[in-house]
């Protein structure tokens, strides 16, 4: 759809974890306020599920204006087809300027489907979003050591992609007000990938998104040894264990592991990273802690321009060195 | 069984880190490192060829690409699919993830008809996920993402596994479809002498953009609706204090530091 | 202009035996460092990998794939492990005779296990007597009827223990000029592989005696004519024998080189790495040069080779120039490592004790300098 609408409101897909909205979706929809009231604009949310009230109040208290809901057992769970179909008709009858999704598994797969269905740009895994002076929205993503900025300068709505933790969340305010709209569904949608089952899966080790302390490794780390060894530092810490990209690859550590702009955004009190470059796609993923170390053995790595405390030393023989002297410490 | 898997020649990743961007001119120096296929489109490939060893059939890979992304065709070739198409031309080069998916499907359509397309659920480099479900949306087909598991399954309707929050999802999917896969699929075999030989006898096709028969304004830099705008630098706003010493006296300041901020509970 | 560049084909050999290499022979080396066995995955890595059928003809169940590609996948493999490498050229080496003088029966009955790997091979010439003077050689035949009789010992006979089928060299108890190649399987009666040799490196890489009592050849393993058995062996060492040092000496020295590149750009010193020194980089611009001509030499040679022409020279000169460079490689390698280069972690180690074995292997320097003499003279 091209640029030539009345309404430019800025639109936000809100999803549901576990009954409750997302995270990401409250993280959305006050970045969304934020934009709309430059633009002069509402703050719209869709929001497809069951049991939608309670959510839909939040959403509301949370920014929204306006929340377009279709609450029914049928769409419980995400259905590709079905949520395309319904979110593009939304969309091609209400025009919004902007549309916000989450990077969740969801917003992963819906978010690209859409945006051939509105014939529009879409970008991925922003870390910020400013609006410029002629409505057009840039959509910023780390790339090559720098910041680079996506424009969506023809086609409508403008789409983005925004990781869970990029965006602060807002306070609920129980005084706002917004509008409750009942989507109309269509009947007889196509439902060619049907979900037969979402599992959860426990595995008892500390989320990095609640993490204190992050103790995040590199392929510096050297090897299975070494990593080995960043186990150890931090189960001593008490930390939740992250990781990069490459490591992901050798395959030390699992992909939900992965701390970065594609991966985790986590929000620490305390961060070291062991053997990794400091590369912006990881380091854009951590925000806002008060003490962050790095350990590696290369004196010019671009890690030492972005933490607190630096460490010239080779993981391989200071990690368990530094296990040691905290066990001593500890008594 | 007809699989089409689209590929994707990337720099090396073990290299990535030595390329740079010029911020006045926004161009990239990648000197002299060598394309590979894409890490995960490898994984694609090796499911396409454990699924024709199961139902028989044949392979397509396609990939758009410079002349030289050829050799990563071949390469496929070799590693057993039975023949390759590349979507070459100037008039696609500076393509966003729409336009590109836009020519592949393109190109997937001009070679007929077909059950399964495979493809990475991401690339190594730009990272998007963007274009696998973007193929199968302009194709009208279904897409699953990040397929880490097939299961065994007769004609009418295909059952697989994939990642998901905090655990999987699984899907019962109409052929014909699109997957992305996931690292956890399948372990690629290495490439081998004797697929090599075979490869000979294989055929690489390349189509240009009149092959498709498409307008210059869908493809390319001019049928991205993203373009690339300022290129800036991020400001961290923290000055490093690098300890001094030897390395136990370092591993002391350390613990001493962590001690007094808080961080050892 | 001469094509100096490997065709299409063989950068994609050379890519696969890189990741054959990096995948299935890496993790076998921590093990034969340590018990300097030959690992039995290892055997059936390299043979699924089709690593021993190269040289051998598709007619026979080979991949008919020439000399390039032979050398590059020994390049390859050695880079990561050189006593592989040493044992896959050595397989090659007993393989050749046979495939050049083997009759169509010999071909038949041998060649297709050669090539799936359900048979090893080896070549058997050197004696205590000197491998440098083969005529000089004491192991005897004298004929039985239509069969054979042998007597004598061999030694520092790569993959001794191994081998299935063993290309044999022996003289004529009546005329010391007369020489006689003989197909030797294991198990027939009066052969023996004796003692094991415990080598400084190329360790996992099988070397060892072996010892022939009233051994009883019978007529159909008579490889080539008889009395004529000094060229059956001799063109295959000449040629298949330098040749497969050539790619063990070039994969060493690449891995020498890569070494160095690495340590030197991690290493601090004086604030920065010591690869910015120019003393470290004198070191690696001589490495590098050596390894740019070695291949050459080597590449040349292997593609005369793959053209039928004799290549045995050109052999000598590039079997003479990569491994000597390669020890140069290893201790100047070692010298970059500091005190590092002391310490059985770091692979730089290793590669010192594999390079001494790379000189006597196959030929002597010494003697590889006599060969291009007469080349030279002639």
């Amino acid at each position: 759809m091209n640029k030539n609408n009345q309404n430019g409101a800025v639109w936000v897909l809100a999803e549901l974890k576990n009954g409750v909205p997302h995270p990401v979706s409250l993280q959305l929809i006050g970045k969304a306020r934020i934009l709309a009231d430059k633009l002069g604009a509402c703050v719209e949310t869709v929001l497809l599920g069951e049991q939608l009230k309670e959510p839909a109040r939040l959403l509301i208290e949370s920014g929204a204006d306006t929340v377009y809901m279709a609450d029914s057992i049928n769409l419980a769970v995400y259905q590709s087809d079905v949520y395309a179909s319904i979110l593009s008709d939304l969309v091609k009858q209400q025009n919004p300027e902007i549309f916000l999704l989450g990077s969740t598994f969801m917003g992963r797969e819906l978010a690209p489907i859409l945006a051939v269905k509105l014939e529009t740009g879409l970008t991925a895994h922003c870390i910020d979003l400013v609006l410029k002076d002629n409505m057009v929205l840039d959509q910023q993503i780390p790339a090559y050591g720098g910041l680079i900025s996506i424009l969506c300068p023809e086609r409508r709505p403008q789409m983005a992609t925004v990781a869970s933790g990029v965006f602060a969340t807002p306070e609920p305010d129980s005084s706002r007000s917004g509008e409750i709209v009942n989507i109309e569904l269509p009947s007889g949608i196509q439902n060619r990938a049907r979900v037969l089952e979402i599992v959860k899966e426990e595995t008892g080790k500390q989320s990095l998104e609640e993490a204190t302390f992050i103790v995040a490794g590199g392929i510096g780390t050297g090897n299975e040894k070494g990593w080995n060894s960043l186990q150890e530092l931090s189960e001593t810490l008490r930390a939740a264990l992250g990781c990069t990209r490459p490591v992901v690859d050798e395959g030390w550590a699992e992909l939900e592991t992965m701390i970065g702009q594609s991966g985790k955004m986590v929000s620490p009190q305390y961060y070291l990273g062991a053997g990794l470059s400091g590369e912006l796609q990881h380091m854009v993923g951590i925000k806002g802690a008060q003490l962050m170390i790095a350990v590696n053995n290369d004196s010019k790595s671009p890690v030492f321009e972005q933490v607190d405390i630096g460490i010239i030393e080779d993981c391989a023989t200071f990690i368990p060195l530094l296990v040691a002297k905290i066990n001593e410490a500890k008594g | 069984m007809k699989i089409v898997v689209c590929i994707k020649a990337v720099p090396d990743p073990k290299e990535a880190d030595k390329i740079t961007i010029d911020p006045v001119t926004k161009t990239l120096t990648r000197g002299n490192i060598p394309f590979v296929i894409n890490p995960l489109d490898r994984h694609a490939v090796e499911a396409a060829l454990q699924l024709k060893q199961t139902y028989g059939g044949t392979i397509t890979i396609l990939s758009m690409g410079p002349p030289a992304a050829g050799n990563i065709v071949k390469e496929c070739l070799a590693l057993g699919a039975d023949q390759g198409i590349l979507l070459s031309d100037r008039a696609f080069g500076g393509a966003d993830a729409y336009a590109t998916a836009y020519t592949l499907a393109k190109g997937i359509e001009r070679n007929g008809v077909f059950d399964l397309i495979l493809c990475g659920m991401a690339s190594s480099d730009g990272a998007t996920e963007w274009v696998g479900p973007q193929i199968a949306s302009f194709l009208d087909i279904p897409v699953v993402t990040m397929v880490n598991e097939i299961a065994d399954n007769d004609s009418e309707l295909w059952q697989v596994k994939t990642a998901w929050e905090d655990g999987y999802r699984r899907v019962a999917i109409q052929l014909p479809a699109l997957f992305t896969v996931a690292r956890e699929l399948n372990q690629p075999k290495n490439l081998s002498f004797s697929g090599i030989i075979k490869a000979r006898k294989k055929e690489i096709t390349s189509w240009c953009i009149d092959d498709l028969g498409l307008p210059i304004e869908v493809v390319g830099l001019k049928g991205s609706p993203t373009i690339v705008g300022d290129f800036g630098t991020l400001e961290t706003g923290r000055s490093v204090e690098i300890l001094q010493g030897t390395s136990e006296e370092k591993a002391e300041k350390l613990v001493e530091i962590l001690s007094e901020a808080g961080a050892l509970g | 202009m001469v094509n100096f560049s490997l065709s299409e084909e063989n950068e994609m050999f050379r890519k696969a035996a890189r990741e054959f290499a990096e995948t299935e022979v890496a993790k076998y080396v921590p093990e034969m460092e340590e018990t300097s066995k030959v690992p039995d995955g290892l055997l059936k890595a390299l043979a699924e990998a089709e690593m021993l059928a190269i040289t051998i003809p598709e007619s026979y169940g080979g991949l008919e794939l020439g000399y390039t590609a032979r050398l590059i996948a020994l390049e390859e493999i050695s880079r990561v492990s050189v006593a592989t490498a040493m044992m896959l050229q050595v397989f090659a080496l007993g393989i050749e005779p046979i495939v050049q003088f083997g009759s169509d029966e010999q071909k038949s009955k041998y060649l297709p296990g050669l090539a799936s790997g359900e048979l090893l091979a080896t070549a058997a010439v050197t004696e205590a007597t000197g491998g440098s003077d083969p005529s000089g050689i004491r192991t005897s035949y004298k004929k039985d009827g239509d069969d054979y009789i042998v007597n004598g010992r061999k030694c520092f006979i790569t993959n001794s223990h191994v081998a299935n089928t063993l290309t044999i060299l022996a003289k004529s108890e009546e005329n010391p000029k007369e020489f006689c190649a003989f197909i030797v399987e294991r198990g027939m009666e009066g052969f023996k592989a004796t003692h094991v040799e415990h080598k400084v490196g190329f360790r996992g890489c099988n070397t060892g005696e072996l010892s022939f009592e009233n051994l009883r050849i019978p007529k159909e393993n008579l490889l080539g004519q008889e009395g004529k058995g000094m060229r059956v062996t001799m063109s295959a060492i000449g040629e298949i024998g330098r040749g497969g040092m050539v790619g063990c000496a070039l994969g060493l020295q690449a891995a020498c080189l890569e070494a160095s590149i690495k340590f030197a750009s991690e290493r601090i010193l004086y604030g920065k790495p010591i690869v910015k020194l120019a003393a470290i980089q004198e070191k690696i611009a001589e490495m590098k040069i050596e390894l740019e001509a070695g291949r050459l030499l080597g590449y040349r040679a292997a593609a005369l080779q793959d053209g039928g022409i004799g290549s045995s020279n050109e052999f000598a000169a590039a079997k003479y120039f990569t491994t000597e460079a390669a020890i140069k490689a290893a201790k100047v390698a070692v010298d970059i490592h500091g005190g590092y280069g002391c310490m059985e972690e770091y692979a730089v180690t290793r590669y010192y004790r594999d390079a001494a074995v790379l000189g006597p292997s196959a030929g002597t320097s010494a003697i590889m300098k006599v060969i291009v003499a007469r080349w030279a003279l002639s």
